[in-house]
């Protein structure tokens, strides 16, 4: 039921160009090199230390593996890391 | 970003460590809060965050809910910046003070110069510009720089252009002057000779020529009278009024051109002496105070055979050294060896014809033109000395202006 009515939004976002992240409710990552990583639309931190971060999402959660990183800024929207960034994973 | 830094600088900021078994679960609550956190850095189990200082006070809430201990480190921005200033209030006093004095005390005058003038007295220009306010002490808004201009300008005639001008505390009064006309002597004069000599041109551009072409004339001699020349042949027709019997005198002017001969004598022996020094020395030092002398340090009379010396006296500057006198002598002595040289006669011969021409050319002015240069060794009765005349034949101006006076004389060579 669920899935059936999120197809339909789908091809409504389409329909009338929407960004899929607005309807959708989905995050938006955006990565400067490996220096940078700002994720827009989270549910709050489950795990942080410097080199693991684990984010929860809408759908599972975000794994960030890298080195030195920090929180540079924490907003309610939006998490900003800095440091070196490694690996991401993906875990629904 | 600078904006956002701007903002947490003004509202402040406070520096956390954050410990506690669960620390992502206070990140979290302060989230869903609206606590803005940054800065957030793990080290070990401790995490470090930034605060602002007004929701560093709703911070207690999440941080008991999630059971962390809250740790300040450290505070700045422009709150704890105030705090500290009100603690030392005689710094922002002092600071206040400062440029309070410092606005009133370039808002006076303290400096007038006076800048191009040559002839004119700049006291004067001083004093006018005194007179018309502007003075050392004088507030700088009440100057009326161009009142002061025009009334130099009228006060002074042999100024051209006045500038008031204020740098700082500083006021510059640039003066321009006039470039009057030479006065022109008009009292009579005879033109006379300066030198003896043979007249080879006489062109006489005021008075009468006394003298023509060829003529020998001896130093003193009148060669261009200060008198209205008699009508020439060709206007003798004309009838010219009686001649007042006194005859009118007048500035006799004009060029008069001579040939002058002049002598010189020079001598060399064969045998040159150069000196030098040979770098030892002795020194003596004495130190007179008041009118009591004490040799710090002497030296004998004649310490070397040959020697040269020199006096070195040090004071203090004179607005210390006024009626006692501390003043210290110091002599030196330089040891001299004296080099003997064999010159050929035909060096010497030079040696002695430059010495002779050296001092004739501080006889003969610039404007003369050298016909002739001869010179003439002469017969010498010592042994090794050289001994050289020369003769210079110029022709140049020996026309001398003198004020027709019998008493007054031709100036001394």
């Amino acid at each position: 039921m669920k899935s059936h009515r999120r197809g339909k939004m789908e091809r409504i976002a389409a329909l009338l160009e929407i960004p899929d992240d607005i309807v959708l409710d989905l995050p938006r990552i955006t990565m400067l090199g490996n220096k940078q990583l700002l994720v827009e639309n989270h549910k709050g931190i489950i795990e942080y230390t410097a080199s693991l971060v684990r984010i929860r999402l809408n759908q599972g959660e975000l794994i960030i593996a890298g080195e030195n990183l920090t929180l540079g800024n924490l907003q309610t929207e939006q998490i900003l890391f800095e440091g070196i960034v490694a690996e991401i994973k993906y875990e629904v | 970003m600078l904006t956002r830094n701007l903002a947490n600088y003004t509202t402040g900021v406070v520096r956390i460590k954050i410990t506690g078994v669960f620390p992502e679960k206070f990140i979290n609550l302060c989230l869903s809060e609206g606590i803005l956190l940054w800065g957030i850095k793990k080290e070990g189990e401790e995490i470090y965050a930034n605060v602002r200082l007004p929701d560093f006070f709703a911070i207690r809430k999440p941080a008991l809910k999630s059971r962390v201990k809250v740790r300040v480190l450290g505070v700045r921005g422009l709150p704890f910046t105030l705090k500290r200033v009100k603690r030392r209030r005689m710094l922002i006093a002092g600071a206040v003070l400062f440029l309070v004095l410092l606005q009133i005390l370039t808002s006076y005058i303290w400096f007038v110069d006076v800048a191009g003038v040559k002839n004119v007295s700049g006291d004067r220009i001083k004093s006018i510009a005194a007179a018309h306010g502007l003075h050392p002490g004088a507030v700088k808004s009440g100057i009326k720089a161009k009142e002061i201009e025009n009334s130099i300008t009228l006060a002074m005639p042999e100024v051209a252009w006045v500038g008031v001008r204020l740098t700082g505390t500083r006021a510059i009064v640039e003066i321009v002057e006039k470039t009057m006309p030479r006065t022109e002597d008009k009292s009579p004069a005879d033109v006379v000779a300066l030198k003896d000599g043979i007249i080879t041109e006489i062109i006489a551009l005021s008075g009468q020529p006394m003298v023509k072409k060829g003529d020998t004339v001896k130093r003193g001699d009148v060669l261009i009278k200060g008198i209205v020349p008699p009508p020439s042949e060709e206007n003798a027709e004309i009838k010219m009024p009686v001649s007042p019997p006194t005859e009118p005198r007048i500035r006799a002017n004009g060029i008069v051109k001579a040939r002058v001969w002049y002598e010189g004598y020079g001598e060399a022996g064969l045998v040159r002496e150069e000196y030098h020094r040979t770098g030892n020395r002795k020194m003596s030092v004495s130190l007179k105070i008041g009118n009591t002398v004490l040799d710090l340090k002497k030296a004998e009379a004649e310490p070397f055979p040959n020697f040269e010396s020199e006096e070195i006296f040090k004071k203090f500057p004179s607005w210390r050294n006024t009626g006692f006198v501390v003043e210290t002598k110091i002599d030196i002595f330089y040891e001299l060896v004296i080099d003997r040289f064999e010159v050929s006669p035909e060096e010497a011969r030079d040696m002695a014809k430059e010495q002779a021409v050296k001092i004739l050319e501080t006889k003969i002015p610039e404007t003369a033109e050298v016909l002739v240069r001869n010179s003439e060794v002469l017969s010498s009765s010592e042994p090794g000395l050289t001994r050289v005349k020369v003769f210079i034949e110029t022709v140049e101006d020996i026309g001398y202006t003198q004020v027709a006076q019998p008493t007054s004389q031709v100036p001394e060579e």
